[in-house]
């Protein structure tokens, strides 16, 4: 038992378990919006994206979340453009624009040689995390936090329907940069605990094994949040004893509970849908059977 | 032409079919054609008429029943092409850095070689059925640049260089003009009396009786199938629609009670049809070339 | 002559070739790639063959067969899970392909290996073995070959799967061709170039032919002759400013888009401005084509 507590003794170790917990929380409440836009790879274009405001941040001597923070939207941006004015699809035009900026960032880095380890940036560096980069994690995720608390049911309905939200009057704009600005900052803060390859998890695997679980979007939340803040605080807990990559602990726990939701949750799983698809197929077998010719229940009424 | 090709028929046995997450789109399905038919398939959306065309397409494999293409499986005749698909227009991605030529072409697919060159023989059938369609002097036109009628007939121009005996056409009077309505609907009377099975999934209730001489009316199972006179009745389509059909009856005499002069007229929004007090079923003046 | 530096050295030479082999090949997968929609397809398989390199390593296989089986089960893994469930497609992409990468990542910072991850990350175009080379070269002419071969059956699938099944072609040999040359490709090319240049190389040349033709032929050759240029070009200036070679190819070419985007003469952003203006003021009867 004592052993099992051995990683509260060090400062660092609850320092990380803490913030990822935190970190995790805030990505997995945004990923039930990313999931439902159809931007998942949007987050993984985001964080590489941000590396040349890095790079430069690191030159001009700003703190390197606001270069990221930056990058990420200038990057939207050019999508948003790109998108609008050609006939080119949306993931080529994300997949053009992020390659472009990472290899930007990665050129600048070559050519001027700085402190920045591009190995933490892509692997995440939660276990060597400044108190500073800590208190900008909690001010980012509190911010985010509070946004969505106050305005889920707007942002919401521009997921689903922006027509309809233009037609009531929201101002669609101002939403759409919302959600933007907040994957770009969360993006910023994730990248620290997990590195730039391994952010897109945290913003879309809870919020789709939620989406398995459940079909009220307010349900959803909470049990994205739940799962996110869960898996984070275990996989870093665990990453203690197998002497892994702590940011690779947290991603395989939350994609096997993801595989494990796939095959037995109750309504959308793999094994419910095939027993229900079975029991169907036996109930209009015996309709037909009892009753010539059959006329299904939806004509009847 | 082979002797068996005027043996390609087309027979739906008890066809089921349940996707993955449980919906039972399509069960107890069955119906047979003959060559030499024009059916129509109809019902709402969701009826379940996507999938009995995934079903021939081999698309989806039903849990019970079978398709049969004169008495082969779906595979079988799709190595042999005699199955042929025009698809909606919402389907086909029209900035497709293809050419009208391009597409005809596809249809030969199934004949040429590993390689999929042309050979003389498949450039002639292509060219013969641009003809057809009167599509000739578009051949290098990408697909996009097409109007609406144009872009259908490109893709009927593809069924026929197929040489398919088994044409399956998915809602083609969406989004075409009046003109193109005409000349697809004389084109398909052509292939009928050649002999094919031309399969038309519409619900523009209005044209089916000007065209089809036999209809399946779907609801997730096929609630009847036949000869349009017989099939094609006010008590069919109330089963198929449910309580989705408009059912204006105008009465436009000055005896009460009399249904003599009584006009009856069914539609789902779509494409109304209007049943004559002498029985007689046809779409609205001025939707249709033929003359009341 | 300063400018002729960089010929005077065998490993320049070398470089500049092996580039221009690897984004030949890729530059025809990405014409097929963007007109599928798997545009980011390339990108998630990329890091979804860490776990099968780690895997080979530990058995003692060729890291190259890990890599390639790895892409193959991301893939296949996003495909059946997309059919069998209602969580759509580019989210399943994302949970397979950082599932298997985290899991690459755990298994990896247990074992020690030699494998840097710098090499990964950018390929070693500058520093590559002699064995790496041979190896990238047969696997990109292997994977050349197929898509030229059955570019007309792989072009129709891509455009129409009902009518490829109609006409008897069998569509799921055909899916997995594809899935299995894109692996091929993008483990030979993340052995030369590395991560950053093999996801660009398989997007951005598809993408400036799609800008500049209507006709999938010419789409290809423009592709082509984009990636060999951005190939030459770029190593030849990183010899210059002493940068990463790889980030310096995907910027030439990113230049190469942005020119595109700007001037191509159908679907350019100039022309669209000159077709709307002409609009706006009634000057030209624009007749868009209904449906």
């Amino acid at each position: 038992m004592d052993y099992l507590l051995t990683p509260f003794h060090y400062d660092y170790m609850v320092k990380a378990i803490l913030v990822s917990g935190l970190i995790g929380g805030v990505c997995a409440c945004l990923s039930c919006f990313v999931t439902l836009k159809g931007w998942s790879l949007m987050g993984d274009a985001l964080s590489h994206a941000i590396v040349p405001g890095v790079s430069i941040a690191y030159l001009v001597g700003l703190p390197f979340a606001l270069g990221a923070f930056v990058s990420g939207i200038v990057a939207a941006v050019c999508m948003g453009f790109i998108k609008s004015r050609t006939r080119i699809r949306e993931d080529a035009v994300i997949g053009i624009v992020f390659t472009t900026f990472f290899a930007a960032g990665v050129l600048m880095i070559s050519v001027f040689p700085s402190n920045i380890n591009l190995k933490s940036i892509v692997f995440g560096n939660i276990l060597g995390i400044a108190d500073a980069d800590i208190v900008q994690m909690v001010v980012i995720s509190t911010v985010t936090l509070l946004v969505v608390c106050l305005k889920w049911k707007d942002l919401l309905l521009h997921s689903f329907d922006p027509n309809q939200a233009r037609a009531i009057g929201l101002n669609v704009g101002v939403l759409q940069v919302t959600l933007l600005t907040l994957l770009a900052a969360t993006s910023v803060a994730a990248l620290q605990a997990v590195g730039a390859c391994l952010v897109v998890a945290m913003l879309v695997t809870p919020g789709a094994t939620a989406y398995l679980l459940t079909d009220r979007f307010s349900k959803m939340m909470f049990i994205a949040t739940g799962m996110g803040v869960g898996t984070s605080v275990v996989g870093a807990y665990a990453s203690y004893f197998l002497n892994g990559s702590t940011g690779g602990c947290i991603v395989v726990l939350q994609t096997s509970i993801f595989l494990l939701t796939l095959l037995l949750a109750p309504r959308h799983g793999l094994i419910a849908s095939r027993l229900a698809a079975r029991a169907s197929v036996a109930r209009f077998r015996q309709r037909a059977a009892s009753r010539h010719p059959a006329i299904p229940e939806a004509v009847r009424s | 032409m082979t002797e068996s090709h005027s043996q390609i028929d087309l027979t739906v046995s008890d066809v089921t079919v349940a996707y993955s997450n449980g919906h039972v789109a399509l069960h107890d399905a069955s119906f047979s054609l003959k060559p030499g038919t024009i059916c129509a398939l109809v019902g709402i959306n969701g009826s379940g008429k996507s999938t009995l065309f995934k079903a021939i397409m081999g698309f989806v494999r039903p849990v019970r029943g079978s398709v049969r293409i004169a008495g082969q499986p779906v595979k079988t005749a799709h190595k042999k092409n005699w199955v042929a698909y025009v698809p909606q227009s919402e389907d086909v991605d029209w900035s497709f850095p293809v050419s009208v030529w391009d597409v005809v072409l596809m249809g030969r697919y199934g004949y040429m070689n590993f390689l999929r060159m042309p050979s003389a023989h498949d450039k002639q059938r292509a060219t013969e059925s641009l003809e057809r369609v009167k599509m000739s002097e578009f051949k290098d036109r990408q697909i996009g640049e097409l109007s609406g009628g144009q872009k259908k007939r490109v893709f009927l121009a593809r069924a026929l260089a197929q040489e398919g005996r088994i044409i399956l056409l998915d809602e083609p009077f969406t989004g075409v003009d009046v003109k193109t309505e005409g000349t697809i609907i004389e084109l398909l009377r052509e292939l009928r009396d050649d002999g094919h099975i031309i399969l038309v999934s519409t619900h523009n209730l209005g044209t089916v009786p000007e065209f089809c001489d036999q209809v399946v009316i779907i609801n997730q199972t096929v609630l009847a199938w036949g000869a349009t006179e017989t099939t094609f009745t006010e008590e069919n389509l109330s089963l198929a629609f449910g309580g989705a059909l408009r059912h204006l009856r105008l009465d436009h005499t000055d005896v009460p009670g009399s249904n003599r002069n009584e006009i009856l007229v069914l539609t789902d929004d779509e494409g109304a049809l209007v049943v004559r007090p002498n029985g007689s079923k046809q779409a609205p003046v001025g939707k249709s070339s033929e003359k009341l | 002559m300063r400018l002729l530096e960089p010929f005077q050295y065998g490993f320049m030479i070398e470089a500049m070739l092996m580039a221009a082999l690897i984004g030949t090949v890729c530059a025809v997968l990405s014409c097929y790639l963007v007109l599928k929609g798997w545009s980011l397809m390339g990108d998630a398989v990329s890091h979804a063959v860490l776990p099968g390199i780690v895997l080979a390593y530990i058995f003692g296989a060729p890291l190259a067969v890990g890599a390639f089986c790895s892409g193959l089960v991301c893939a296949s893994a996003t495909g059946w899970i997309k059919s069998h469930s209602r969580v759509k497609e580019d989210t399943v992409m994302g949970i397979v392909f950082t599932g298997l990468f985290a899991t690459g990542l755990v298994m990896f910072s247990k074992v020690h290996t030699d494998v840097h991850l710098n090499h990964i990350l950018f390929g070693s175009l500058l520093g590559i073995e002699r064995s790496d080379q041979i190896q990238a070269t047969v696997t990109g002419t292997l994977a050349l070959g197929i898509m030229l071969g059955r570019r007309k059956d792989l072009l129709l699938y891509c455009f129409d799967p009902s009518h490829a099944k109609a006409v008897g072609l069998n569509t799921t040999l055909l899916h997995y061709l594809l899935l299995g040359v894109l692996s091929a490709t993008i483990v030979a090319a993340l052995q030369a170039v590395g991560i950053i240049l093999t996801v660009a190389m398989l997007i951005t040349p598809g993408c400036i032919g799609y800008l500049l033709t209507d006709r999938f032929g010419r789409m290809t050759m423009i592709a082509v002759a984009s990636a060999i240029f951005s190939s030459l070009v770029g190593t030849y200036i990183s010899y210059f400013i002493n940068a990463a070679t790889g980030s310096c190819i995907v910027l030439v070419q990113a230049m190469i888009f942005l020119i595109a985007l700007i001037a191509a003469p159908k679907h350019g952003l100039w022309v669209n401005r000159k077709k709307r203006r002409a609009t706006e003021t009634g000057q030209s009867e624009v007749v868009t084509p209904a449906g």
